[in-house]
């Protein structure tokens, strides 16, 4: 049946490529599936004022208030970060941005904040994460405020990044379907 | 037109669409849900300072407190958990904004008491300051409790300024 259904693919690809007027316009169109993607992750990153405006939690350190594979949503156009806040950051020569909750804050009269951090479900607060020798967190570490978040969506991602091929899978096969479906 | 991936294509497609919607249904649903309902902080004071001391150059103190905080009302059936936690905020001569979690807990919606009564509670992480400023310093108590959402908004609650306590930690080391 998968078979079966394989060959009727290949073959309106091959029809497709038969008539270049058709296979143009469906390139238009899977262009314009990946560009508007691409301008609402942008548009997101402009009104957030942050790098990434969505995340994936990675970890359970955050339990039970998130899971792995729950998303949230960033902002960091807010120019004070307080105490209580969730917030995610990043640590020099550290690829992955951690999401935990602001235990500590110290500011002072020209507005420089030092923050610590902890995690709900870790036992200790971030010191041993942060760089060899780093104290504290400051504004310019926090990649935004979490201030919202969606559950389970998460996971494709998790699955995307622990099995490297699902993601050319998927992408194959999401192209494959924009070219080749018709419409009406 | 009619194949079976077109058709698994549409399901899926208007499935997921239908769950988006929904979770912002559920997300706006409770918009101003705790303007009406506030948690009812009946106490929330010092008991007693076992110590200020110097560790290495910096202030420690430790403490313990009386609380009693209905978390109840801040509930609805969007809100998984509430991160409650006390803050107690200073200022010192570097610094004008000092605040530190000195213990926190988390209430969740399935627990059956939603209710915090305890007494003489011994912080859960230490009252330390970034420097030595600690002797002397006015010190305020706040509770505050963040609600996290199933899906949805997170949103900070807080005691109101007036029913806030405050102490003054001792001068001199003890």
């Amino acid at each position: 049946m998968i078979k079966d259904m394989f060959d009727k693919q290949v073959i309106e690809l091959k029809k497709l490529w038969g008539n270049k007027r058709q296979l143009l316009f469906q390139l238009l169109n899977l262009a314009m599936i990946v560009f508007s993607a691409l301008m609402i992750w942008k548009g997101l990153m402009f009104m957030t004022k942050s790098e990434s405006p969505v995340v994936v939690v990675l970890s359970g350190s955050m339990e039970p208030a998130f899971q792995r594979g729950d998303i949230l949503f960033l902002n960091n156009a807010v120019e004070e970060v307080g105490v209580g806040d969730v917030v995610v950051f990043k640590i020099k020569d550290r690829d992955i941005p951690i999401v935990h909750r602001i235990l500590k804050v110290h500011e002072d009269e020209n507005g420089k904040v030092e923050l610590l951090t902890k995690g709900d479900n870790n036992r200790v607060d971030d010191r041993g994460l942060y760089a060899p020798g780093q104290l504290w967190l400051e504004r310019e570490d926090i990649l935004g405020k979490a201030t919202g978040t969606l559950r389970y969506v998460g996971m494709v991602t998790i699955a995307l990044n622990d099995y490297p091929v699902l993601k050319y899978v998927l992408v194959g096969m999401m192209g494959l379907f924009v070219l080749t479906s018709k419409e009406g | 037109m009619h194949t079976i991936w077109v058709r698994l294509n549409a399901v899926v497609f208007f499935g997921l669409t239908v769950l988006l919607g929904l979770s912002c249904l559920a997300a706006v649903s409770k918009i101003g849900h705790s303007y009406y309902h506030q948690p009812v902080i009946h106490k929330l004071e010092l008991k007693t300072l076992k110590s200020l001391k110097s560790h290495g150059g910096v202030d420690r103190a430790l403490l313990s407190f009386d609380i009693h905080a209905d978390m109840e009302p801040a509930f609805h059936w969007n809100v998984k958990q509430l991160f409650v936690y006390v803050v107690a905020s200073y200022e010192t001569d570097s610094k004008k904004v000092n605040q530190v979690v000195i213990w926190d807990k988390i209430v969740e919606a399935i627990d059956p008491v939603k209710e915090i009564k305890q007494e003489n509670v011994f912080v859960k992480y230490a009252l330390v300051d970034q420097g030595d400023e600690l002797r002397g310093k006015d010190v305020q108590l706040q509770l505050m409790w963040d609600h996290m959402p199933i899906t949805g908004f997170l949103y900070m609650g807080e005691q109101p300024k007036d029913t806030m306590t405050q102490f003054t930690l001792p001068s001199e080391y003890q």
